[in-house]
């Protein structure tokens, strides 16, 4: 459990971090005519709509990373998310593969920028405009729809938990990463959508580096499953506690 | 409801074919190619609550809201989380994963549906056919499965073949789109609004209703719609899409605008010089407009193929289905049938070549050049043999002096009397003696009685002498005496190509006496050697045929460094020498100025050309290039190499890929949703291989060295010296 609480927590860390973009569509999604319980259904949703994408995301790394470990032939037995099973060659490769890729992304939220910022040419700026014409629509598909297209946005923090999510090696395990992170990040969008009230930026930047840090000690982690074979379930799981 | 199958895709201006429909996007009807420009164009044009788009957007975040949880419930089901203990809640989910995609399949594959049904009405199969019936069979079977009991649900399948499809043609939309942006302001260029100025008010009324005299008010950073004179402002312009050339033009008060050129930094007010639908601007819109109606050979050939294609597929997996399900069971053969149905889908082949040439046709445009047809550009990327027209093509078409022999008398006084006779004439020498003479700084006289004798020269009176000015035999005819040192110089000029003069003039009331021969020359332009070294190094043969004789061919074919050069050329002549190299190479485009060698360019097998917006020219010319924009030729078919390799290697690949998937797919080793992946994947693969295009440089003009070098090689004397003393002693033994 450890590890999903953990991960509950990186994402409320994270969530500072969505409120710049995300934050703005909970915001501008606004209040429901019909009254406050109407209006935080039409948020529950877009938050649901949201976690859908993302434990899809992480179901699908998840699926991903098993079935490349299985195709390079390994032999333990998938699903090891709480670190206690040791890992085969493969598991190990992919390991240190998304620990690598997930210290890059936080490093990135450090202001540390490894590289130029993925160009989603098509995609990514015409969907965010195409997005807001969801925003006014009434009904309750509108924001729902608008959280599963929200959830694909091109956002370093997501792409880190997916990562986070293949080096599972297992779908309910990926799936369960994202779920938690997700959830995690449900209060503060929540809250934004309810209050619409901007926390003061001092904030954000502190939450930020939080995140951040939540991610580079995954990625550390996750690298080091690859790099550091010898280490036990137990010497890791004491290097969670520390974490 | 379908579109005309002329017209162009709203979306991403390819031409809507036979494919095309027509849906309403904000109370307007659009018509679109299909399915992917579809949605591309109604997420693009999301605005305000009411809009269509907006629903449209529901829909689809609906659509993969259902597809996303089926798939993630069925890939829980496949990993064995509910194995064992859990087994019993194994119908509930899969209920739930039936009441999941029952309304997946239907949001998301009504689109398909629709164009399946059309299309069937008329008779055709299109590829939306096998993804309708891949999906519904799916569908159907796992249906089947929850309410009869047992074997394995394909609802997953169902609704993400049907997702991963709708995503496959968006991405596809988008790079087509990307891929046709320089086109846009072309095509909207008919439909562009000017602001008129009429006393005090302003209206925006359409470029096609602005007539001559009209003035019209650009603001910088606008396109400016018509061409027209400066009355107020000042600024810098843009022509690249006139001249070929990107560079700021500083323009003020009286200077001329040309329609399309970009008002880069200050307001201009501009009285229009004519009709906005006649500007050369206006033209190059519709040409290219045209050019984009037309499909090439390849691309009517690929077009046919995937007509082929798609009953083949179909018959393809009831073969495969028969077979495999004597030795699976019944579902999993299905499965591998569907693969076979999903991967079949030929998108990637249909896109193959018109997005290249979109891509081509409008970065050749944005510089001025116009493509008539795609079919042009595959043609001269394959063209091995490049002739060129002389006079207006590779020179400046105007002849200037080069050499005046005099038998005793002042030169001075040789130009000043031809001046005044030549002041009579049209002739093309008459403005290379004016030339000369004002260059000298004489003051023109007048001349009296000039009279044109045909095919020989002029004569007339100045200051009271009998003058006479043309060939050698005038001066026979005249019966003057032409003293043979003269005529020895005069025959060398001859020889070594240039055009000869001769002056004479009686003194004294006496018969006349030829008194001085001039030689005339007409010069290459700056850029024709390098733009002929550059064609060279493309690998080019390049041919010199003119309808100039000799001496004059051969020297600008060493000058600029051609090949090889014929002379003497009739029209008729010409087209028998393009034979010849045809036959010779196996193609040939010719390059003219459109002015009089039409029927050489439209018998060539790419007629280019140069700087003639005359109709002639338009209708007899492949390509057009702008007014000085000869220098454009080798980027012009570097690029049009880039296209045609561009389409070859998309083509391999969109067949390459689907042969192998294809095969994969019979053989049962390719999971549906496996298959649709790598459609899509074929598509985007196309789409970025295209865009690759774009990043190819842009046209540049030859830098100052490679002008000079040229300019050195006009002017070195080493051949002709040569030359000269040849027939020096040619002469001399023959005297």
């Amino acid at each position: 459990m450890t590890y999903y609480a953990l991960l509950f927590i990186a994402g409320f860390a994270g969530s500072f971090h969505c409120i710049g973009m995300c934050g703005g569509f909970a915001c501008a999604l606004g209040a429901d005519a019909r009254g406050a319980s109407a209006t935080s259904v039409r948020h529950l949703l877009y938050n649901t709509g949201r976690l859908t994408t993302y434990c899809f995301l992480g179901g699908l790394a998840g699926g991903l990373g098993q079935a490349i470990c299985t195709s390079l032939g390994s032999r333990s037995e998938p699903g090891a998310p709480l670190l206690s099973a040791s890992l085969d060659a493969g598991q190990r490769a992919l390991a240190v593969m998304t620990g690598l890729l997930m210290i890059v992304m936080a490093l990135r939220f450090f202001g540390v920028r490894g590289w130029h910022r993925v160009k989603s040419g098509f995609g990514g700026s015409t969907l965010v405009i195409s997005l807001r014409s969801l925003l006014g629509k009434r009904g309750y598909a509108a924001p729902l729809a608008f959280g599963v297209l929200n959830g694909f946005l091109p956002c370093p923090l997501v792409y880190a938990m997916v990562a986070q999510a293949a080096s599972t090696f297992d779908v309910l395990s990926g799936c369960l990463t994202m779920a938690a992170f997700g959830l995690g990040t449900f209060p503060a969008m929540l809250a934004m959508g309810g209050l619409g009230r901007l926390l003061a930026p001092s904030w954000r930047q502190r939450g930020v580096r939080l995140a951040g840090g939540f991610i580079l000690a995954l990625g550390l982690v996750t690298f080091g499953r690859g790099v550091l074979p010898m280490m036990a379930g137990h010497g890791l799981h004491h290097l969670w506690h520390i974490a | 409801m379908t579109a005309a199958p002329d017209a162009l895709c709203r979306h991403c201006l390819l031409p809507v074919g036979r494919r095309g429909f027509t849906r309403t996007v904000n109370g307007e009807g659009c018509q679109f190619c299909c399915y992917g420009c579809c949605i591309a164009h109604q997420v693009n044009s999301g605005s305000g609550d009411a809009s269509e788009a907006a629903w449209f957007l529901v829909r689809l975040g609906m659509g993969s809201f259902l597809s996303m949880n089926i798939m993630l419930f069925s890939l829980l089901v496949y990993s064995g989380a509910f194995s064992g203990a859990d087994r019993r809640v194994l119908p509930t989910i899969h209920l739930l994963l039936w009441g999941l995609a029952t309304p997946a399949v239907l949001i998301l594959g009504e689109p398909f549906l629709r164009e399946t049904w059309s299309q069937a009405r008329r008779g055709r199969l299109t590829s939306s056919a096998l993804i309708v019936l891949g999906s519904l069979a799916a569908y159907a079977y796992s249906t089947l499965a929850v309410f009869h009991g047992g074997g394995h649900l394909y609802f997953d399948t169902a609704s993400m073949v049907l997702m991963l499809f709708t995503l496959g043609r968006y991405l596809e939309a988008a790079g087509r789109a990307r891929a046709s942006r320089d086109l846009a302001p072309l095509l909207a260029a008919e439909s562009e609004l000017a602001t008129v100025v009429e006393g005090v008010q302003e209206h925006r009324r359409p470029v096609r209703e602005v007539r001559a005299g009209m003035l019209i008010r650009v603001k910088p950073g606008e396109r400016i719609p018509v061409d027209g004179l400066i009355v107020e402002g000042r600024s810098h312009t843009d022509d690249a899409v006139i001249t070929g050339e990107s560079r700021q033009i500083a323009k003020a008060v009286g200077a001329s605008v040309l329609a399309g050129s970009i008002n880069l930094d200050g307001p201009l007010l501009i009285r229009s010089s004519g009709a906005g639908s006649d500007s050369r601007w206006a033209q190059i819109c519709r040409s290219v407009r045209d050019a984009l109606r037309q499909s090439s050979r390849t691309q009517r050939i690929a077009d046919r193929l995937v007509g082929a294609f798609v009953p083949i597929v179909l018959a393809l997996a009831g073969v495969t289905l028969v077979y495999w399900v004597q030795r699976l069971p019944l579902d999993q053969a299905m499965l591998t049938a569907l693969s076979v149905l999903v991967v079949a889908c030929p998108c990637a082949v249909g896109l193959a070549a018109p997005m290249a040439h979109s891509l081509g046709i409008g970065q050749l445009a944005r510089h001025g050049c116009l493509v008539r047809s795609p079919g042009a550009l595959e043609a001269l990327a394959c063209t091995p043999v490049i002739a060129f027209d002389k006079t207006g093509t590779l020179t400046l078409g105007r002849p200037h002096l080069v050499d005046l022999a005099s038998d005793g008398v002042a030169e001075d006084e040789v130009l000043a009397r031809l001046a005044a006779l030549e002041r009579h004439s049209e002739h093309g020498l008459a403005r290379a003696i004016a030339l000369a003479a004002s260059a000298r700084g004489l003051d023109p006289i007048a001349a009296e009685d000039v009279q044109i004798v045909a095919g020989r020269g002029l004569r007339g009176v100045v200051h009271g002498e009998s003058v006479a000015a043309g060939s050698a035999a005038l001066m026979r005819e005249l019966g003057w005496v032409l003293p043979p040192a003269l005529f020895e110089r005069a025959e060398l000029m001859a020889a070594s190509g240039y055009s000869v003069v001769y002056v004479g003039w009686s003194e004294n009331a006496l018969v006349g006496r030829t008194r001085a021969a001039l030689s005339f020359d007409d010069t290459p332009i700056p850029e024709a050697r390098a733009t002929i070294d550059a064609l060279r190094g493309l690998g080019l043969r390049v041919m010199l045929l003119s309808g100039d004789h000799a001496g004059a061919a051969a020297r600008v074919a060493t000058t600029v460094g051609t090949d090889e050069w014929q002379a003497d050329l009739l029209p008729e002549a010409k087209r028998a020498a393009l034979d010849q190299y045809r036959a010779r190479h196996g193609a040939v485009a010719m390059v003219g100025d459109g002015l009089n060698d039409g029927p050489g360019l439209a018998w060539a097998d790419v007629g280019i050309a140069v700087g003639s917006a005359t109709d002639l020219a338009r209708e007899s010319a492949d390509l057009v290039l702008p007014v000085g924009g000869l220098w454009l030729l080798p980027w012009v078919v570097g690029r049009a190499r880039a296209v045609r390799s561009t389409i070859l290697a998309n083509l391999a690949w969109a067949f390459g890929y689907n042969l192998v998937a294809l095969t994969c797919a019979v053989l049962g080793l390719l999971q549906p949703i496996l298959a649709a992946a790598v459609m899509a994947g074929s598509s985007l693969l196309v789409v970025l291989n295209s865009l690759r295009l774009e990043r190819l440089p842009g046209p540049s003009y030859p830098s100052a060295p490679q002008l000079s070098a040229a300019a050195q090689a006009a002017s070195d004397p080493q051949p002709r010296e040569q030359g000269q003393r040849r027939e020096l002693a040619w002469l001399k033994a023959e005297s």
